[in-house]
């Protein structure tokens, strides 16, 4: 056996760490809960300097995976993490990846897919991946994502086929655990040999095509092959399991089973329910009753033989799905077994039973109750373990009156358009006269002390008199506000998925517009509005621009706090060069985040869409006159874009109390200027300089903590780059200011 | 590695330990070195874990520990429901939440308070167990370190087997390596928690019921709630009264110096001020007529922003009654409860690479 010391560890870490020790080449990614902290712990090793990978922050999991794929055809070792709808949206990436042959390595940390949302564990999301021709391997507990992930890479480069390396988001990615990993990072090295890839792209001796056009007497050929693959996967993974106990003492098998030898009822769970289902079995041992339980450590290829071994003296077998393959009678593990069962002839009754969707804990309890249901004589073939009907004699109560179109117009901000100038003029919009103006939303929403969106949405609605309608896209504003079972809405409210809102809100302004058309729907007028982080406009953006492009009639509203805040602060592209975030440490080797804040007004100007305006909480009467104006617009001329620098206490790190006061340094820096593009002309709206406020980016900097050490000497450089950057921006800006044509 | 004997376990051989705070005090940190001490020093298997969620500070954060013997499976990955030592680092969150479920006679009740611990069993109302005292928000503050720190000392004191000298070394090996400068302050704040902690037993008396854990359930299910997740109970989370979320302070307003400006309505992320048609220097204007502090979190940008200090900050402690403390303006239905919950109902720890202290620092 080979040297190991002890660590306590999560999951999520010893994935790092095996891919720190494999050294990969290279890792595309994009943060969603619970896999994040994989790269998350990888660029902090990076910026300690402890391994040489690449790690790519992808705009959007679709990329990442694409990135993974142009990485793998390279010829390299490629690492890739993700979780839920990351995993489905980079779904169709996946068959090409098995298709054309080119191993690589992603782990999923197993999440429920949305919707409604929610980012607890469950097994939806890794049902999806069975077709995909990829392998997959599901650990059960921390120590086996370590010994996994080792092993994954080595099947993988024998049998030229991807591998997954499931596992149960949060129960096993974020839970710590004593676990082992070998002391020397050449001792996986040394397990894993060289990769010598067959054909790589970079070949230039041997030119090769990589993805052929194929019609049908190839692709069947094309697909035999991959079935063969995964057949012969089926050898490698013992072989491989074998070779991996010689050197830590650890044997994994493709199924194995729990005192099922002599079981007369034998429970199937996948992942960190196995483990606890042990001890309810022992708990009925004692107590006489021949129960087991058993799992299996690799989906695909799907181990029926091993599994049947430990359910084959079994009289009633029950599977216990962790998702639903609705209408099927139950989930995937249940369709699977069903079919093994049947093919080997088996009489034993089979129960199937839904449990611990969104991350529903599974307790001791659940798993005796659901082995002594597999005692009883009788009992419904399928169901759901721990639904509840609700309370009977429930009443609702009605917190608010509706808000009317009347009350929501009060006349305090009026808008005119003047067609000779190409003009929306705005008068009225005083700060204390707005307060008259109704809250579309509730207080007692969940953002946390001093939280900038809010702020930026109350500012927002106080110059959209009249009617709204609200979509969010996935992100801190719609997480804290709309909790189950309440909601801060008063007006209608749409969450869809976290890149698809401006296509969404499209879809739901046409309706409107075709259903007043018909005469289906009232004449009057409805504002839309879209709300989006900074996140949501970098996975969203490709909705954006094409419904920009289309002239839907919403106003978009981006807050832009700068970070992916929502799952801990990874890098967004909007977050400044220089701070630190998740993703993006600061080390020795590394000095926070290593490219400059997206111009995202300046691309979403570049549609050509009517109105685009920057507008910030420290300047109220100008963000008030320009929600007014973009209402306008969005009502009568197409799309209009506003974006607010938004502040965020936790993880700018400043007082919440001050936020206002950093707000506004970062306009007077000029980093955040604020200024409209109003039919295609450019319109300074505050400037600094002028009112000889004007200051040096870097005093902004040095008010927050995620870009604090930026004002150390051994950063000048980069403040400087910073300071460039912002300058070449603001007389860009007023060069536009000044004409007509720019 | 010394190997230390567990003086209790429960029917399946784990010794639990629960932390209950809110985001931002550090408890998951403490747990973190509680789980790695058990691992790493003690010579134990060991577990840490936290309630999960979105990353926010304020709202109200568990932390599990749970330990074994060495050659023991930990298996469970469950909350834990019983536990040996319950840690409570916010007092203000023993109320309506159920902090502290299922504490009996073998529990360690160790709280973050002021108070004695006689005083402290009436104001949790507790079954029984043997409750530990510390003011770690003081000792924190003398010390220049932080509440985790000293909780943490009077943890160890608790438990009755964990040696100062082991905690100090984890804090040495896990905070010290991160924040050198800061180490001694953290240190000298861990050995006054464990020196300064007070303790007091409490038979099961019959004096408070024994309260058990139980699993959150809303009164919605799958027979009366709305279809497809679909809300229409519109502005529900007014009901949700966010106090807990304050960290001492709050704004305390002060009418006459008022210009009814309107600054603080466009600073307040939580809808606090109530403005209402009315009368100002003899016009017509919109008049701010108080707060509501059911949902003020204490941020203080109000405070930051009024022109003419009509808005103050002030301690909680030292204002029980809130002069012009008024039910927001728009709701129309009678409140007889408000229900207690932090910044976020479903709490905290994504990524906690470090922890944030609410002035900005790190932990």
């Amino acid at each position: 056996m080979e040297g190991q010391k002890l660590l306590f560890e999560s999951g999520n870490e010893l994935a790092a760490y095996a891919a720190k020790q494999i050294n990969y080449h290279v890792m595309g990614y994009y943060p969603i809960t619970p896999s994040t902290q994989i790269a998350e712990f990888l660029d902090q090793m990076k910026a300690d300097g402890t391994h040489q990978i690449s790690l790519v922050p992808a705009e959007g999991e679709h990329s990442a995976a694409g990135i993974c794929y142009g990485a793998s055809v390279g010829g390299g070792r490629v690492f890739n993490a993700t979780s839920a709808n990351g995993l489905l949206y980079a779904l169709e990436q996946l068959p090409v990846q098995s298709g054309t042959r080119f191993p690589m390595v992603m782990n999923v940390a197993c999440r429920t897919v949305s919707g409604p949302l929610s980012i607890k564990g469950d097994h939806s999301d890794i049902m999806y991946a069975l077709n995909t021709g990829w392998i997959i391997l599901f650990a059960s507990e921390p120590q086996a994502v370590y010994d996994f992930n080792l092993c994954a890479l080595k099947i993988a480069e024998k049998v030229k086929l991807p591998v997954i390396v499931a596992f149960d988001g949060f129960f096993t990615s974020h839970q710590k655990r004593r676990c082992y990993v070998f002391e020397q990072d050449e001792t996986v090295r040394r397990f894993l040999g060289e990769y010598r890839p067959e054909y790589t792209a970079l070949d230039l001796e041997h030119p090769v095509t990589i993805g052929s056009y194929m019609n049908e007497p190839d692709i069947m050929n094309n697909k035999y092959q991959l079935h063969i693959a995964m057949e012969q996967a089926r050898e490698e993974c013992i072989k491989v399991f074998e070779e991996f106990a010689v050197l830590s003492g650890r044997n994994y098998a493709p199924a194995q089973g729990y005192r099922t030898e002599d079981a007369e009822a034998v429970l199937f769970l996948l992942g960190s329910a196995y483990e606890t289902a042990k001890v309810a079995v022992d708990l009925l041992r004692e107590q006489g009753k021949k129960v087991g339980v058993c799992t299996a450590n690799i989906l695909r290829p799907f181990p029926a033989q091993e599994l049947y071994e430990c359910m084959k003296n079994a009289k009633t077998i029950m599977v216990g799905d962790r998702q639903d393959s609705y209408g099927a009678g139950g989930g995937n593990m249940s369709i699977e077994i069903g079919a093994m069962l049947q093919k080997q002839g088996s009489e034993a009754r089979l129960l199937s039973r839904v449990y611990g969707l969104g991350g529903r804990d599974f307790y001791v309890e659940d798993a005796q109750q659901m082995l002594e249901t597999c005692l009883e004589s009788k009992a419904p073939q399928f169901d759901y373990l721990t639904v509840y009907e609700g309370e009977s004699d429930l009443k609702s109560t009605q917190y608010f009156n509706v808000i009317t179109e009347q009350e929501a117009t009060p006349g305090i901000t009026k808008c005119t358009f003047h067609p000779e100038q190409a003009r929306f003029e705005v008068t009225g919009a005083r700060v204390s006269d707005t307060c008259a103006m109704p809250k579309r939303l509730a207080p007692g929403h969940g953002a946390c002390p001093g939280c900038g969106i809010p702020v930026n949405l109350n500012l927002l609605l106080r110059g959209i008199e009249g009617n709204v309608v609200m979509l969010f896209h996935t992100g801190c504003g719609m997480v804290v506000t709309t909790a189950y079972p309440k909601t801060s809405f008063r007006v209608p409210y749409v969450h869809n998925l976290f890149q698809n809102g401006a296509a969404t809100l499209s879809g739901l302004v046409e309706m409107f517009r075709q259903k007043q058309r018909r005469g289906e729907y009232p004449e009057g007028e409805i504002t839309f509005i879209m709300v989006s982080g900074d996140g949501g406009m970098d996975i969203g953006m490709g909705s954006a621009i094409g419904t920009a492009l289309r002239g839907s009639n919403f106003i978009l509203f981006e807050y832009d706090n700068g970070g992916y805040m929502n799952t801990g602060y990874q890098l967004s592209y909007s977050t400044p060069k220089g701070a630190k975030s998740a993703t993006s440490h600061v080390g020795k080797y590394q000095y926070g985040k290593q490219f400059f804040h997206k111009d995202s007004p300046q691309i979403m100007a570049a549609t050509g869409i009517p109105y685009v305006a920057t507008v910030a909480e420290s300047n109220p009467v100008d963000f008030i006159k320009k929600a007014a104006k973009a209402k306008g617009y969005a009502n009568e001329y197409g799309m209009a874009y506003l974006k607010a620098l938004s502040a965020c206490p936790l993880n700018w790190g400043d007082k919440p109390s001050t936020e206002r006061s950093v707000i506004s340094a970062g306009v007077d820096c000029c980093y955040f200027p604020l200024y409209e593009v109003e039919n295609g002309k450019t319109v300074i709206n505050y400037n600094p300089e002028r009112s000889n406020k004007k200051i040096p980016a870097v005093d902004w900097l040095g008010m927050m903590g995620r870009t604090k050490h930026l004002v150390h000497e051994e950063y000048a450089h980069i403040v400087q780059s910073i300071q460039e950057e912002i300058d070449r921006r603001w007389e860009r800006l007023k060069a536009r200011h000044e004409s007509e044509l720019l | 590695m010394q190997q230390v004997t567990l003086p209790d376990v429960n029917t399946f051989g784990y010794y639990e330990i629960r932390l209950e705070s809110i985001g931002g005090l550090g408890a998951n940190l403490a747990g973190k070195m509680l789980g790695e001490l058990g691992a790493a020093y003690l010579g134990l298997n060991s577990a840490f874990f936290s309630s999960y969620g979105s990353e926010k500070r304020g709202s109200p954060v568990k932390s599990y520990i749970r330990w074994c013997a060495p050659d023991h499976p930990l298996r469970i990955t469950s909350p834990v429901e019983t536990p040996h030592i319950l840690g409570l680092f916010h007092e203000k969150l023993a109320g309506k939440l159920p902090v502290t479920a299922g504490v009996d006679e073998k529990t360690a009740v160790v709280v973050n308070t002021t108070c004695s611990p006689d005083q402290t069993r009436d104001n949790l109302k507790l079954y029984a167990g043997e409750v530990f005292c510390v003011d770690a928000l003081k000792i924190a503050m003398d010390t220049k370190s932080r509440i985790n720190m000293v909780m943490l000392g009077a943890i160890a004191k608790a438990s009755g087997f964990i040696e100062l000298e082991f905690l100090e070394d984890i804090a040495r090996d896990t905070v010290g390596k991160k924040y050198p400068a800061l180490l001694e302050n953290n240190l000298s704040g861990m050995r006054r928690g464990f020196e300064e902690v007070r303790s007091k037993r409490f038979e099961a008396d019959g004096k408070y019921p024994h309260v058990s854990y139980q699993e959150v359930k809303n009164s919605w299910g799958y027979a009366n709630a709305p279809i497809g997740g679909i809300n229409p109970q519109f502005g529900s989370t007014v009901s949700n009264d966010l106090s807990a979320s304050r960290q001492g302070y709050l704004p305390l307003f002060i009418q006459d110096r008022c210009i009814n400006c309107g600054l603080c309505d466009t600073t307040c992320p939580d809808m606090v001020f109530q403005f209402l048609p009315g009368e100002y220097r003899g016009k017509p204007a919109m008049v701010n007529t108080g707060l509501d502090y059911h949902h003020c979190k204490g941020c203080l940008r109000c405070v930051e922003v009024c022109p003419t200090e009509a808005l103050v900050a002030g301690l909680e402690q030292e204002h029980p009654q809130l002069q012009f403390a008024r039910q927001n303006k728009d709701l129309i239905a009678s409140l007889p409860e408000y229900e207690d919950v932090g910044a976020n109902s479903w709490v905290t720890s994504e990524s906690h690479l470090t922890e944030q202290r609410m002035d900005g620092g790190a932990v």
